[in-house]
């Protein structure tokens, strides 16, 4: 069939349906057509599918002639299993009825091993999978036949992926399958970036061309704040929270279905308590959903959404990508959204049925973030988007995809290193890197070494390296993938119905009998047994809330800095919009006490307190780069005097707390950044690594790192460990790597991983470059200001429990709210 | 390096810090969960560790053995690995230390792992013996809670306790200390931890470098 020929029959399909082509959609089709790969960017629900669905259609509809020959033509690469099944949908009724016979199935973790059997015997026309499906696919000795007819790949929500390990996974298979077919033609879907050029460029390779399209249709959207009656002129984190419950109950009672969307795990448990607390009769019609419920449950809750059943649901970003739920016509964010790309991520949640708005909410749990949602509101209005990091040649990715190309067919050295090289994150790999990598899978170490015990990959007379033992193979292909959680306990009643997962560390500081918050029930502890915690349902008292990990990202520098803005419009008199208005009288009390942080001033306050004495510095750069800065003027003051200092951080800043009196007027002296010289960026990185518990914080980083490396087995999914030989744990692979291998680049990477993505590193050293830049306006002040306060609290927090807590907050808040006078 | 002394079934006994215990009466050291050759079981198994462990192992017992004027090693079970500790640079260092060592009397009590790897070779001239092994009022055994006519030293659990305070959490290897019987924290180079939860009555004393000291249990 001609191309013209292809593209009516399209058009025609269209026409029946009276849907409308979109030129975007048309510009893919067209590019795509004549071979070029490219990233289209456009919001959700805006018609991205079937911009890159028909492209391949129309390719595969030009090739057909007669009969075709069985085979895989397009890959469909999408991030979430659950994605997998809707898309497996939406594209099958097209595909059968432009190309008769065209098959379409999906292949994820949940497949069953008979569809796989059955796959593996004759592959559908068109696959959807995972990255971890498709490098498993790469792990078998026939994967080049497997892969010899592909002619395209998709890669749906490529933002979510190009971001962190599975990105650097998918684009090392990536580099497979351009080495086999070099006429492959990729495309890549995603939201806006702030940085689409590099995203285009990680994905279609270090030298590749292609084209980017924007999705021309932007959805209209909206963004507000529900403003607090009573915003405190004293903040602290989660103050706002009770009194905003009344609010969000009126706004979810409006709408026929609401999202309310929490940041952590152990929010969304408490607010869907107090939700249920505050309307009984809402049990059945609002519901929970986060990453760690059983996902039968989670199942269940987003059927209902689809469905429109459920007025309400309280969720984490479990929801943030995925299937349109049609019904959802409202979405609130509780507490900051951390980043504009989130914000509008969630934004787009809502109002999928056509000519409705996508709209979100804000709800401030603090007074400061009334700021953030102004600046928020501005950097929407503005288009200034986040641009997402990608990680530079992580050597735990290289070395399992290393044993996964040795089953997958084999390798020479010298080819495969030319084929990594294609891929984005590797293009700058040296040879030293490469020969490292390949010595771990081959000899187990450096390269002087012999392990004559040792093998994993070793190559054969004609230098092909591959795998010579079954049981390593099998290994290997368990383990295959970058997703590393904590170690995870079953959450199971004793009558046997599953709950979920929790973190390990959170049930071992349980004992029997004690309650905690689970699921949106309140559950009794029993006993663990083999990776599962057995609980029964308790009636009346509050119970723990569990803890996740990863719970804390940082404020973004495109908020923070809109925050700051704000705050300069404010000095000069300006209260843009009703948060502005709200949270004026807050910010007069910070002039009247101390003066405003703006994007051209830095603030610094002194407090003598019977605490001792404190040092508040306001820089606006997220708490990673706070809690850094923080190590790190507590170290460069402590090297001219030995003190030691209690640290308290939150977004907006961070507080030193001294003991006795520390010479902060002279410090702070100088009327400008660039003469304080605790602003320095020199001797930066050994400053930062001498300040911080370097060691302790590599050491988490690399439980990661051990993991995908495939130095830790984690066992067959769902069984307890069986090979009980292998048992070790990161911990002790780090300690033993230290002491007898400390030249491991593994070693290195994990305190690379520490300073750069948990530091951020280059942010701080981009913070120290602004506070140079800005005036510096020291204040000695006989008490907190509201910015302080909100600093204070933190550090309370750390050291008391929350009854005591609430105590104290209470009586300093009396003691503030006298002293400001009426 | 600070030894702590504590009384125990009326005997006077040292915890040390390297993760292990002394009985003076008897010049006797005692060690728990060494693991040899665990990490040559994993370079077998394709999991690359470096060489180093067993040399470490060594040494430390070299350092007690002259700190102390250790006569008499009493190791309570898990001495090897699995099969692969046979492997022959393992056995190689482990020989050479016994050359070293000629008049030094060593007894294992066989532990699970022992069973799977076999007897250590006869060269290393080790008095073989089954749970429970008791001299004097002590029961020496591998698994904790074995019925036993004296006061039981076990090992085969690696405790470690969690230290918290805030947001900080330490793990640190442990001695447990109940009415009947005391779990030994394990001494291998390459042997991992298990978090324990005390029981009502018990006495914990953790590990930290050169240091040895009692926890609170409230």
């Amino acid at each position: 069939m001609s191309k013209a020929a292809a593209a009516q029959q399209v058009d025609d399909w269209f026409a029946r349906r009276a849907w409308k082509v979109f030129p975007f959609q048309r510009a893919v089709w067209k590019a795509a057509v004549a071979g070029e790969s490219g990233l289209l960017h456009a919001t959700t629900g805006s018609g991205k599918t079937f911009a890159v669905w028909f492209a391949a259609l129309q390719r595969a509809m030009r090739t057909q002639k007669g009969r075709r020959k069985a085979g895989l033509r397009v890959l469909w690469i999408t991030p979430m299993r659950a994605l997998a099944a809707d898309t497996l949908r939406a594209l099958q009724e097209s595909a059968s009825e432009l190309v008769p016979g065209w098959t379409v199935d999906a292949r994820t973790g949940d497949t069953s091993s008979a569809a796989r059997a059955r796959q593996a015997r004759h592959l559908p026309d068109t696959l959807i999978t995972t990255p971890e499906s498709l490098t498993l696919m790469l792990s078998k000795a026939d994967a080049r036949e497997q892969f010899n007819m592909l002619d395209m790949v998709i890669i749906d929500e490529w933002h979510e992926l190009m971001g962190n390990k599975r990105g650097v996974q998918t684009q090392l298979a990536l580099a497979r399958l351009r080495q086999w077919n070099p006429a492959l033609v990729v495309w890549g879907l995603s939201a806006t970036l702030g940085n689409l050029e590099r995203a285009r460029h990680v994905l279609l390779g270090a030298e590749a061309g292609g084209v980017i399209v924007e999705g021309a249709i932007r959805k209209s959207l909206l963004v507000d704040t529900l403003i607090p009656e009573n915003p405190s002129r004293f903040p602290w984190a989660g103050h706002l929270g009770i009194q905003m419950l009344q609010p969000v109950i009126e706004e979810i009672e409006q709408h026929a279905t609401t999202l309310v969307f929490c940041n952590t795990r152990s929010q969304a448990e408490l607010w869907y308590q107090h939700l249920l607390d505050a309307r009984p009769d809402w049990a059945g019609i609002i519901a929970l959903h986060h990453g760690s419920l059983d996902k039968e449950v989670r199942d269940w809750v987003e059927l209902g959404l689809k469905k429109g059943q459920l007025k309400a649901v309280v969720c984490t970003s479990s929801l943030d990508l995925g299937v349109d739920f049609l019904p959802v016509e409202r979405v609130l964010q509780i507490g900051s959204a951390k980043g504009i790309a989130r914000l509008l991520q969630r934004a787009g949640r809502s109002g999928h049925a056509p000519g409705r708005v996508s709209r979100v909410t804000l709800v401030p749990t603090h007074t400061l973030e009334l700021l953030e949602a102004a600046g928020a509101i501005q950097a929407v209005k503005d288009r200034d988007i986040e641009a997402r990091p990608v990680a530079e040649k992580p050597l735990d990715v290289l070395v399992q995809h290393l044993v996964t190309i040795a089953l997958g067919g084999g390798f020479r050295s010298e080819e495969l290193l030319a084929e990594v090289r294609t891929a984005w994150s590797y293009r700058n790999l040296t040879d030293e890197e490469w020969q490292w990598a390949l010595d771990f899978v081959a000899r187990g170490g450096q390269s002087l070494t012999v392990y004559p015990e040792y093998r994993r990959v070793l190559p054969d007379e004609e230098g092909v390296y591959r795998v010579p033992d079954a049981a390593i193979g099998r290994r290997h292909r368990m383990g295959i993938g970058t997703i590393v959680s904590e170690a995870m306990i079953q959450v199971k009643y004793m009558s046997g119905g599953r709950l979920g997962t929790v973190e390990e560390g959170f049930i071992s500081r349980l004992n029997k009998g004690d309650h905690f918050l689970f699921g949106g029930r309140i559950l009794e502890f029993v006993r663990v047994h083999e990776m599962t915690a057995y609980v029964r349902r308790a009636t009346g008292a509050k119970g723990a809330v569990p803890r996740w990990q990863g719970g804390k990202m940082p404020l973004s520098s495109e908020l923070a800095h809109a925050a700051l803005e704000q705050m300069r419009l404010a000095t000069e008199g300006i209260y843009k919009g009703p948060e502005m208005r709200a949270i004026r009288p807050l910010l007069e009390v910070q002039q009247r006490w101390s003066s405003l942080p703006t994007p051209v001033s830095t603030v610094v306050e002194s407090l003598h307190s019977r605490e001792g004495h404190h040092l508040f510095i306001y820089p606006f750069a997220g708490r990673a780069v706070h809690i850094g800065l923080a190590s790190l003027f507590a170290y460069r003051v402590g090297r001219a005097r030995p003190t030691t200092f209690s640290i308290a951080v939150n977004d907006y800043g961070f507080e030193l707390l001294a003991p006795e009196s520390v010479a902060w007027p002279d410090v702070f002296s100088a009327l400008e950044g660039r003469d304080v010289g605790l602003f320095s960026t020199e001797h930066l990185l050994e400053d930062v690594l001498a300040s911080l518990n370097a060691t302790e914080l590599s050491q988490r980083r690399f439980r990661e790192i051990a993991r995908i490396a495939g130095l830790i087995f984690q066992g067959y999914p769902g069984q307890p460990k069986s090979n009980r030989q292998l048992q070790a744990s990161s911990s002790l692979f780090f300690e033993v790597f230290r002491k007898h291998d400390a030249g491991n680049l593994l070693l290195t990477q994990a305190q690379r991983e520490v300073l750069e993505q948990e530091l951020e590193l280059n942010r701080l050293r981009a913070t120290l470059t602004e506070l140079q830049s800005r005036r510096v306006s020291y204040h000695e002040t006989a008490r907190a200001t509201p910015f302080g306060f909100a600093l204070m609290v933190e550090r309370f927090r750390e050291k008391l429990t929350t009854e005591k807590l609430s105590d104290r907050v209470a009586r300093v808040l009396r003691e503030l709210e006298k002293a400001a006078g009426p | 390096m600070s030894a702590l002394e504590i009384e125990l079934a009326e005997e006077r006994v040292l915890l040390l810090p390297q993760k292990a215990l002394f009985w003076p009466r008897e010049r006797m050291l005692l060690i728990a969960d060494i693991h040899f050759g665990k990490a040559a079981s994993f370079r077998a198994l394709g999991i690359p560790v470096p060489r180093g462990t067993t040399t470490e192992n060594l040494a430390s017992l070299d350092a007690l053995i002259a700190a102390y004027g250790v006569q008499h090693i009493v190791f309570l079970g898990d001495f090897l690995h699995a099969k692969a500790a046979h492997a022959s640079s393992t056995l190689r260092a482990m020989l050479a230390w016994r050359a070293r060592h000629l008049q030094l009397r060593l007894t294992l009590v066989r532990g699970n792992h022992d069973r799977h790897a076999g007897d250590p070779s006869e060269q290393l001239r080790i008095e073989m013996v089954d749970e429970p092994h008791t001299i004097g009022p002590f029961s020496f055994c591998h698994h904790p809670d074995l019925p036993a006519p004296g006061y039981v030293l076990a090992g085969h659990v690696h405790p470690v306790y969690r230290l918290s305070s805030g947001w900080e959490s330490l793990r640190l290897p442990c001695f447990v200390f109940g009415e009947r019987r005391a779990i030994l924290p394990s001494f291998g180079a390459f042997t991992g931890g298990h978090v324990i939860a005390p029981l009502p009555g018990e006495r914990i004393f953790v590990t930290a470098e050169e240091l040895i000291f009692p926890i609170e249990i409230r």
